[in-house]
């Protein structure tokens, strides 16, 4: 039973952590329809960012959380209104490409400025932890997810209030109409593109403590990004939010299994992928626009 | 029409750009080329780094002295590389460029059991020896190819020396819980461990596996901790053993050792843990404080010479994939000196017939092309100091066994 | 000229009659390279052949019906892992692995396709990658594919090795044919109207869902065709190599680089997008991908419909102005 509970907590601490990760992803492509198969990257060099402030100026990565977001909005922000804004309306394919081609780049980069060295960052508290119920919870990751709720409420808040929030969701709606009510469409993509890039890099500075940094360290991040989007629904914080949770749950549960088939073995943490993989294709079927989203038009 | 044709032209020029590319001019005539493919970009980029810089520094040393005796004549040394973005596909692309382009003398391999396999099997139809330092897989091994010869110690080899030097201790152990990555190496490393632990007498609680490129092993740390065991112990690479060791912290399980296939014995270890990484245990190839002593002059006779001067070189320590790689280099340094000719099938029955002790260990191969005769060594983490304690003749420190518990360090 | 490639058959929805003579004009050719006895200039067109044939199979649904598919390496791998699994039983013959690759592909992609080419645009290509992810992963945890150990296969001689090289022309040939054969016939218009409209296609009388399918299982066959040629070629096949992400992503770029949507922009991409990779590799060893990424932005950026389209363009730099003008916001 003790057992049952602590990979509950697990679930939901992992999940914080992915919808953190996710949120960006699913702004972006929620709103502006577009994949940034960056996404990853940008949580690498999030994280990077994070490492060099610990390294160079010790200073504490949940301080860094902010900075990161700043770095990366202003990065995402110049990529959209300078590059991807050339190609928007053609074929969705082009942006997809786009990104990945400029993953690709910065990867590459990364590897030149940092190195192929696997880094980490280990600040004095890492590790630390309390006991509740015969329940062990780490000190860091469960301030990863109170942050991850904190940032998610500001985003909402921010989207619902703020009058740059709503051309947002206007435009997410009908970007024609949008522009006719004066919305400047060139520069509300490129705030939204850049709001996904800050995200993502303020995710990756909290995922930082808790994994370690290489530059490939992006992509297992991009796919389950894809999942906790499509699981909890396109374009909306609470999506993110509810995708991740499900997806850390469920993650953290099947992989306790342990059957043989057959005669062919099969380990519930071997197949924790496949298994996430198989829920994302029921979703996808039964119920594509996910938990918190809204029915197809 | 004109149209057809400016396509008919640009698309002809790449093709001729291709075939040109790909043709390019023969190595010089005195001097013995090695052809290698390895990972310099993506996700293995940082041991095909280390890799490179095992197989440069003995080239620079070699060719500092004039080059390799063959015979009467002493050839200088080159070496071509090209990079295989870590991926498997490609390295046997690159050996085979290398073979037929830019017609290489020999190959030394890639790192990483997967492209190892490819290319064994490339060479193998070329007809063109390759040693290789760094893909451990016995399954490379076991297809009976002839040309494909490997100075490291097997995979299933790994962690036994942890287990044994586990059993030495008092209190003796008795539960053992294991966890792999799911790769090649790593499955095979458990494997190897699991047999080796319950042909003696250990009762393994927990043997489970995680997806290789895993964000989250908690569920897996859970799962040990329940199976309350005496020796922890997993099998995978540098960035699973950060986070399964992480992780085993977070959620505060006691075990009395804590040994890692990859990991501790590489300096990232050390630095992104901390004082967390004391007391870990690895198994690996070779480390700085083992004592061997070379049979032949020529290189640095011992670990801390070898140690000592490649830190001058490269400004970092070495590790056990810059001195598999070099002692590679070795292997066929020594083949061709005694062979005498650069003629492949001469060299790979000298390479067959080899036995010579190196500053790396012994270097001699059994029938399948596998070194089994140079034993792991288990080092471990003292004071943030990699030290070899584990076989007695080869130790330079005694291990420190039990671990203390988390809050008391 | 123009008219008698019309006469042929060639043009409107096969995309441009030059640009496909030019390629079957290329094809010829390629089939000599064996007699120049250079084993790595094989080895690269091979590769080139076996990018082409998998361009084709996914440009069959992506570029005709405008469905994406994210996952197409699946099919590559399922032919891979027939090829495997038969020399694992002693079958090691080529006419044994292509068919038997075909009709594992094809039964997969209708099983498969029913259900999720009921969901549109990025949803169905999330589906795809989903199921390209799920099968590698479950390809390393089955000891009956060799877990992530992998399977080896036994090769032809040294000697004949060229036979593989032929092998991988047939099917490179037979995609382009048969794409050039397909987009004139009936499937091939179906296939433009579900693009263009698919409800209007519907009401049209043209059922959806049946000529997705085709379309799906179609391209699944001429991808998994590859890869069946490709595993005994390669002599070993492991989950990284069967489902390796190269070969998910290359086959769309090679599409949208030559011209989606054409029966010769696969294989013309492929010949331009490898070559360069190629010279890429040899001439900058440590940063090659770090240009590919590079040129992968500038194609993106300054070719968004691919290099056939360009051949064709009537109206030249005003209208190529013009369209991308259309694409910005």
């Amino acid at each position: 039973m003790q057992l049952f509970f602590q990979d509950l907590v697990n679930g939901v601490l992992a999940g914080g952590i992915l919808a953190v990760a996710a949120l960006g992803f699913s702004l972006v492509w929620g709103i502006l329809n577009i994949i940034n198969l960056a996404h990853g990257t940008f949580i690498m060099l999030g994280a990077y960012i994070t490492w060099q402030l610990f390294t160079s100026f010790h200073l504490d990565p949940f301080l860094s959380v902010p900075i990161a977001f700043a770095i990366m909005y202003g990065f995402g922000y110049v990529l959209q209104r300078g590059l991807i804004n050339q190609v928007v309306r053609a074929p969705i394919l082009a942006t997809f490409l786009l990104t990945f081609g400029l993953s690709l780049l910065l990867v590459n980069l990364a590897l030149i400025v940092w190195t192929g060295d696997t880094r980490a960052v280990s600040p004095a508290y890492s590790g630390a932890n309390f006991t509740v119920a015969g329940v062990t919870v780490p000190w860091t990751k469960l301030a990863t997810l109170v942050a991850a709720l904190l940032i998610t409420a500001l985003m909402h808040v921010w989207l619902v209030r703020s009058k740059l929030g709503r051309a947002i969701r206007a435009m997410a709606m009908d970007v024609g109409a949008a522009q006719l009510a004066g919305v400047r469409v060139a520069h509300v993509y490129a705030v939204t593109f850049g709001l996904g890039a800050g995200l993502a890099g303020a995710a990756g500075a909290l995922l930082s403590l808790s994994y370690s940094l290489n530059p490939s360290m992006g992509e297992p991040f991009l796919i389950k990004s894809f999942v906790v989007c499509v699981l909890g629904g396109l374009g909306s914080v609470q999506g993110a939010l509810v995708g991740g949770l499900v997806y850390g749950i469920v993650e953290s549960f099947a992989s306790q299994l342990d059957v043989t088939v057959l005669g062919q073995h099969l380990s519930g943490s071997g197949l924790q992928d496949v298994i996430a993989l198989v829920v994302l294709l029921v979703v996808l079927v039964a119920r594509p626009t996910g938990i918190m989203g809204r029915a197809a038009a | 029409m004109l149209r057809a044709l400016r396509l008919l032209f640009a698309v002809t020029a790449s093709v001729a750009i291709v075939g040109g590319a790909a043709l390019s001019a023969d190595a010089a005539d005195q001097t013995i080329v090695f052809g290698s493919a390895v990972s310099l970009t993506g996700s293995l980029a940082k041991e095909g780094k280390l890799t490179q810089e095992g197989y440069d520094f003995w080239k620079d040393y070699v060719n500092a002295r004039g080059g390799i005796r063959v015979g009467k004549k002493t050839y200088k040394v080159d070496i071509k590389y090209y990079d295989d973005e870590s991926k498997p596909a490609n390295a046997a692309q690159l050996a085979e460029r290398l073979i037929d382009q830019d017609h290489v003398n020999f190959i030394l391999g890639p790192y990483g059991s997967g492209t190892a396999f490819t290319v064994a099997q490339l060479v193998e139809r070329k007809k063109i020896p390759m040693v290789e330092g760094n893909g451990a897989a016995e399954k490379i091994f076991n297809q009976g190819f002839r040309y494909s010869f490997a100075v490291l110690s097997p995979a299933r080899r790994y962690l036994e020396g942890v287990i044994d030097l586990a059993l030495h201790q008092k209190p003796r152990p008795q539960t053992l819980a294991i966890s792999a990555a799911s790769d090649a190496f790593s499955l095979e490393v458990q494997a190897g461990a699991v047999d080796y632990a319950q042909a003696h007498g250990l009762k393994v609680v927990y043997n489970n596996k995680y997806p290789e490129t895993a964000t989250d092993v908690s569920s897996v740390i859970s799962a040990i901790k329940a199976s309350n065991p005496d020796l922890i112990l997993n099998a995978g690479h540098l960035q699973d053993a950060l986070l399964v060791h992480k992780g085993l912290k977070e959620q505060n399980v006691q075990a009395k050792l804590y040994g890692y296939s990859v990991g501790p014995d590489t300096p990232d270890f050390t630095t992104a843990l901390g004082k967390d990484a004391n007391y870990v245990f690895g198994g690996a190839q070779w480390s700085e404080s083992v004592k061997y002593h070379a049979d032949r002059a020529g290189f640095y006779r011992t670990a801390p010479e070898y140690a000592k001067a490649f830190a001058a070189v490269y400004h970092h320590r070495p590790d056990y994939h810059n001195a598999e790689s070099t002692a590679t280099c070795l292997a066929f340094q020594y083949a061709i000196e005694n062979a005498g000719t650069l003629d492949p099938e001469k060299v790979r029955d000298a390479l067959s017939k080899l036995d010579v002790t190196t500053f790396y260990g012994l270097l001699k191969f059994d029938s399948r092309g596998l070194n089994v005769y140079k034993p792991m060594v288990t080092n471990q983490i003292q004071n943030g100091k990699l030290v070899t304690v584990w076989p007695a003749g080869l130790a330079a420190a005694k291990p420190q066994y039990p671990t203390p518990p988390w809050a008391q360090r | 000229m123009n008219r008698l490639l019309r006469g042929l058959g060639l043009g409107g929805i096969t995309g441009s009659p030059q640009a496909f003579a030019v390629s079957l004009g290329i094809m010829a050719l390629l089939l000599a390279l064996p007699a120049l006895h250079n084993g790595y200039l094989e080895l690269t067109f091979r590769n080139i052949l076996m990018f082409a044939a998998m361009s084709y199979g996914w440009n069959l649904l992506g570029g005709y019906t405008g469905y994406v598919s994210f996952g197409n390496v699946v099919f590559f791998g399922i032919g891979a892992y027939c090829s495997a699994v038969l020399s694992a039983h002693h079958v090691d013959s080529l006419l044994a692995d292509v068919p038997v690759a075909l009709v594992c592909a094809a039964l997969f992609a209708i099983v498969v396709g029913v259900p999720i080419l009921r969901l549109r645009g990025h949803y169905f290509g999330i589906a795809t990658l989903g199921i390209a992810l799920a099968a590698a992963d479950l390809a390393n945890n089955l000891d009956v594919l060799g877990g992530s150990g992998g399977l080896a296969l036994k090769q032809v001689p040294q000697e004949q090795f060229s036979l593989y090289y032929y092998a991988m022309w047939a099917v490179a040939l037979a995609c382009m044919l048969g794409t050039f054969a397909i987009a004139r016939s009936k499937l091939g218009y179906a296939f433009v109207a579900i693009r263009e409209n698919e409800d209007a296609a519907q009401v049209l009388g043209v059922w959806p869902t049946r000529y997705k399918v085709t379309a799906y299982a179609l391209g699944a066959m001429m991808t998994a065709a590859a890869g069946a040629v490709y595993a005994p070629a390669n002599g070993f096949v492991d989950p990284s190599i069967a489902f390796a992400v190269d070969d998910n992503v290359f086959p769309i770029v090679m599409s949208i680089l030559g011209g989606m949507g054409t029966a010769a922009g696969p294989f013309i991409g492929a010949l331009l997008l490898a070559g360069l990779n190629e010279i890429l590799q040899s001439q900058f060893v440590k940063i090659h991908s770090l240009f590919f990424g590079a040129i992968i932005v500038l194609v993106v950026l300054f070719l968004p419909r691919g290099i056939v389209y360009l051949i064709g363009l009537r109206g030249g730099m005003r209208r190529y102005l013009a369209d991308r003008a259309a694409f910005r916001v």
